[in-house]
């Protein structure tokens, strides 16, 4: 089925059309959802928060006037979401020198535990530490759908900073994997 | 060594980079990670995490999750409107409130509000108290219950609307 262009879906949940809102509801949950559960590790609270996001849609959109693409608005609400459900991440600072005070452990040449489920946890657990837009960033980027375009306005970061970001974020995940979780 | 390791403190920022391939290596750094057991290490690691991250599942939420966002949809248009039904229940109570009072009032000024209510006493002072004073308080009263008329007409006209 041909999804309804954005500008005519919002533009019919803004006339009350309760047909459109729970199209748009269909088309973005998977990512919304996706999202949230890459940060939040108890699913009900997860399911919980995207269905928030949904409603601050549903009372925001009298007053979207497009600028922003829906995809991008979207975002902007996950992002504000989750920095309500852990306050102390979402003012968590971004820059590298906080990072640089951290007691470093040098790579053990027989740690060996990358790759198993262990690891996996132990991943989830240290994302969960990041300062939201880290979050997000990650979380976003290996996400099918999202779009280096989507995370830098959603981020309110230029384009040309995602990548740095991103590489930021990553590093400071490798730190969090070598001390706090190993 | 201590070049070796100022080496490796260059490299440290860029390894994340050279992991998932945006950042090529030159030639020296490619000679130095070769050798270093330490940079060599960082680098494995860093693409560990790159493909557990590019492995991760991707969460579906439940089967439910539009339908429960609809219902909570129309859970706080409900809340919304209870909010207004409560404003004006407040407001016809308070119109309510006025033309008792003013209704005692007229009531007083006329000297027939007492405990024991004496009916000839009652007629009496109707008949007695100026036509003036009388007005006055018939024009609260009247008022009042314009107000009053008013609050019923909007209600009945909101819960109108919204069936």
């Amino acid at each position: 089925m041909r999804a309804t262009p954005e500008h005519e879906l919002v533009e019919r949940c803004r006339q009350g059309d309760e047909t459109a809102f729970r199209e748009l509801v269909d088309q973005y949950k998977g990512l919304v959802f996706a999202l949230i559960a890459r940060s939040i590790t108890n699913r009900a609270r997860a399911e919980e928060l995207a269905q928030d996001v949904f409603l601050k849609v549903h009372k925001g959109l009298p007053y979207f006037r497009g600028e922003a693409k829906l995809s991008t608005w979207l975002y902007r609400i996950v992002i504000n979401v989750l920095s309500q459900e852990r306050p102390e991440l979402a003012t968590a600072s971004l820059d590298d020198r906080d990072d640089e005070d951290r007691p470093r452990v040098q790579p053990a040449a027989d740690d060996r535990a990358f790759g198993d489920l262990v690891m996996k946890d132990r991943l989830h657990k240290a994302i969960e530490q990041l300062p939201i837009p880290y979050q997000v960033l990650i979380n976003g980027h290996y996400l099918k759908g999202m779009r280096y375009e989507d995370l830098a306005e959603a981020l309110n970061m230029p384009m040309g900073t995602v990548k740095t970001h991103l590489h930021r974020a990553k590093r400071r995940l490798r730190h969090l994997l070598e001390t706090e979780y190993r | 060594m201590a070049a070796l390791k100022e080496h490796c403190d260059d490299l440290e920022p860029l390894i994340e980079g050279i992991a998932d391939g945006s950042l090529p290596l030159s030639a020296e750094d490619a000679a130095h990670v070769a050798s270093c057991a330490i940079c060599s290490q960082r680098i494995e690691r860093a693409r560990s995490i790159e493909n557990l991250l590019s492995m991760r599942e991707i969460a579906q939420p439940q089967a439910g999750f539009t339908q429960a966002v609809m219902a909570r949809v129309v859970q706080e248009r409900w809340k919304a409107e209870r909010a207004i039904d409560l404003g004006f229940n407040l407001a016809i109570a308070a119109g309510i409130l006025v033309i008792v009072a003013a209704g005692a009032g007229l009531l007083w000024s006329l000297g027939m509000l007492s405990i024991t209510i004496d009916v000839d006493a009652i007629a009496q002072a109707l008949a007695t108290t100026g036509t003036g004073r009388l007005l006055s308080q018939v024009q609260t009263v009247a008022v009042s219950a314009v107000l009053l008329t008013m609050a019923l007409v909007l209600w009945w006209w909101a819960e109108a609307a919204r069936e």
